[in-house]
């Protein structure tokens, strides 16, 4: 009797869990389809292809050649704002150069992006760095794509909206008081770099000069708690906040997406901003 | 059955998430930088961080200046070098110029061989060419020797103005500081005579009071207290006005010492620039005459093919040493730029870490990626394992924020430490 009555009790919690278990699957809103539209790009097995290969080292050629002309011409300004004025100029004159040389190529290789996406349904599609586990890759499709002798079309429509957002932390860096905090920062890291420079400099045995660099660095730690922190966890927070109102699962940077996505920027820097 | 019971509740969400639930969607994040942080090497790699701080901390600010003495010894070493890379590069290309006059002189020879030119007229030849390499070897050794006097000579002008400038600029600094100090410590003197007059009165009226044996204990307590309190207030006093002066002459320190590195740097920025400029009007004057020595002329029984493929052989292996020769220039080139830097920063230039110290920044810093590297591997190899094991679709590392997925933070740090304890 003993045994059946223990033989019951463990049917009847077989019984529950599977019932438990059966509950928690056919529950309406907890299960969800896994997110399978995301597609990863190798951007260094990208840049290996030869003509890649090929403009960088014609870019590089034009570099150095400026570069030589840079500094005859450095040597020859006469102030601060001549400098900063060839600096410019120069910059410029290398931009242009890649915008020739590379332009052409990155074009493509967006179209084929686009292409190869829109076959295999991908909304997104990021930098492999960014993912370890899982996701489509597509680095070969996309190279075979590109590497073809016909031209690529543009795809019919815009990529199926993202689950996965994206901001463009150079534009973050552009609110005003996040400036002002970065700012401030690079002042104060400048200062004190001078200041226990010349401690360092004064110092005689290596313990002096550990304590001093450890000195330096809890002060622009510390500096940097006081002035950013604030303002990331205030970002972040914003950032997440938006993702959760537009249904959007995780948000990455604007850096690490090459196609596709939910870009949630401008309602972040709103948010951050007020 | 309870055991039954904790582990289905713990497979529903207590201890492994749900990876297909509508808020997670089988997408996983790691924090890598916070794992990193948990890793076993992690020290390591915060020793090499605190070693490029020290060295970028170390050629940050303007360096204090250095003594005459200790530039003209720097400045001697640096010249050594200098003079080494350049006897260096002038032997190399020494060997260089025989092997490819020898080289010419082959190919001449089997250029005149295949024409059916022998004996006499071969010789002649080939006497022609390799007298011809001769002479532009001979002129070209006797331009860089002398080029080299004359580089070293001028540099050593260069260093000597530099020094004095050097030299006349610290003993200004010097005394525009011991005349800032000896004023202040003026002002002390005044200001401890004054505050001393100014209390005399007060001073004198207690210590009668306390010359008088009769006095009795507590009043002569309250005077030796009233006493006491005008010495700690005008000790105070001084003490306070000698911190002001110690800081005033910190910072009169510094600006001093910031404006005579400038100057220093401005001054001899400016003999640099001269001494660049000479040397490189010199330098074109020698190229010119080398360019000036053409090929000597083939003896006039050749016939005009045979002369034009000797005078092809010859441009082929002019243009081939000058390539290679290049090569050697642009070597040496890179080693006096080095110096040049290290110059400019023994004379004050702010130019950031050089010489030894560049190499060891960079090599540092290879160490420090390299390691990185080798530690975001393994934690992402670990993530990789845990989301497989999981039943996750896809992991991402550092995201910006997150509204859903999970964070699998935790869990790999918690891999990462458990794999190396």
């Amino acid at each position: 009797m003993g045994v059946h009555t223990n033989q019951m009790n463990v049917r009847s919690a077989i019984i529950f869990v599977v019932a438990l278990l059966f509950g928690v699957w056919i529950a309406p809103g907890a299960i969800a389809a896994d997110l399978n539209d995301v597609g990863y790009v190798d951007q260094a097995d990208l840049a290996n292809l030869p003509v890649f290969v090929n403009a960088n080292r014609a870019l590089a050629g034009y570099k150095s050649q400026y570069d030589a002309q840079f500094s005859n011409q450095m040597r020859r300004a006469r102030n601060d704002a001549q400098k900063q004025q060839l600096a410019m100029q120069f910059q410029q004159l290398f931009n242009d150069k890649q915008r020739e040389i590379v332009g052409p190529l990155f074009q493509r290789a967006q179209l084929a992006i686009a292409a190869v996406s829109a076959s295999r349904n991908v909304s997104i599609v990021v930098d492999k760095r960014i993912v370890i586990y899982g996701g489509q890759d597509i680095t070969k499709d996309v190279e075979a794509v590109f590497s073809s002798q016909q031209a690529i079309a543009q795809p019919a429509a815009t990529p199926p909206p993202a689950e996965i957002g994206y901001v463009d932390q150079t534009v973050l860096d552009t609110v005003p008081k996040v400036q002002t905090a970065n700012n401030t920062m690079n002042q104060f890291e400048t200062t004190q770099r001078q200041i226990y420079a010349a401690k360092l400099a004064q110092s005689r045995s290596p313990s002096d000069k550990q304590q001093i660099l450890q000195e330096y660095n809890k002060l622009v730690s510390d500096k940097q708690d006081q002035l950013l922190k604030p303002l990331v966890d205030q970002t972040k927070a914003a950032t997440a906040d938006i993702a959760r109102k537009k249904g959007l699962i995780v948000v990455i940077d604007r850096a690490d997406v090459i196609y596709g996505g939910t870009d949630i920027t401008a309602d972040v820097q709103n948010a951050v901003g007020k | 059955m309870a055991f039954v019971f904790s582990c289905a509740a713990a497979s529903l969400g207590g201890c492994a998430p749900n990876v297909h639930s509508s808020t997670v969607r089988g997408t996983g994040y790691v924090r890598v930088d916070d794992v990193v942080k948990h890793h076993p090497l992690y020290p390591q790699l915060s020793q090499l961080d605190d070693a490029i701080a020290a060295i970028n901390l170390q050629y940050a600010g303007p360096q204090v200046p250095l003594g005459a003495r200790q530039i003209a010894s720097q400045t001697a070493e640096l010249n050594r070098e200098l003079r080494a890379a350049q006897v260096r590069a002038n032997k190399i290309l020494a060997q260089k110029q025989r092997d490819y006059a020898q080289r010419e002189a082959q190919a001449v020879h089997a250029a005149l061989a295949a024409a059916g030119i022998h004996g006499q007229g071969a010789l002649a030849a080939q006497q022609m060419s390799s007298q011809s390499a001769q002479q532009a070897q001979q002129a070209a050794q006797a331009a860089n020797s002398d080029f080299m006097a004359y580089q070293q000579g001028i540099v050593a002008q260069d260093n000597a103005a530099s020094s004095s400038i050097v030299r006349q600029l610290q003993t200004q600094a010097e005394q525009k500081y011991r005349a800032k100090a000896e004023q202040l410590q003026q002002n002390e003197t005044d200001l401890s005579l004054r505050l001393t007059q100014q209390d005399a009165a007060s001073r004198l009226a207690i210590k009668m009071r306390l010359s008088n044996l009769a006095m009795d204990p507590a009043a002569r307590k309250q005077a030796q207290t009233q006493l006491a309190s005008i010495n700690e207030k005008e000790a105070a006093q001084l003490s306070a006005q000698r911190q002001a002066d110690a800081a005033t002459l910190r910072a009169y320190r510094a600006q001093l010492d910031s404006q005579t590195a400038g100057a220093i740097r401005a001054q001899v920025g400016a003999i640099q620039t001269q001494t660049r400029a000479k040397l490189e009007e010199h330098r074109n004057e020698v190229s010119s005459q080398l360019r000036s020595l053409a090929p000597a002329a083939a003896p006039p029984n050749l016939s005009p093919d045979v002369q034009a493929q000797i005078a092809r052989i010859h441009h082929q292996f002019v243009g081939q040493f000058q390539a290679d020769a290049g090569k050697t220039i642009q070597e040496y080139n890179a080693t006096k730029a080095d110096l040049d830097r290290q110059f400019m920063a023994l004379h004050g230039a702010d130019v950031g870490a050089t010489g030894a110290a560049a190499k060891e920044l960079g090599s540092l810093q290879k160490r420090r990626t390299d390691l990185y590297q080798q530690i975001v591997v393994q934690v992402q190899r670990d993530a990789a394992r845990l989301a497989k094991d999981r039943g996750f679709s896809i992991v991402f590392v550092n995201v910006q924020a997150a509204a859903g997925g999970y964070d699998l933070t935790n869990q790999v740090i918690k891999d990462v430490e458990s794999q190396h304890e």
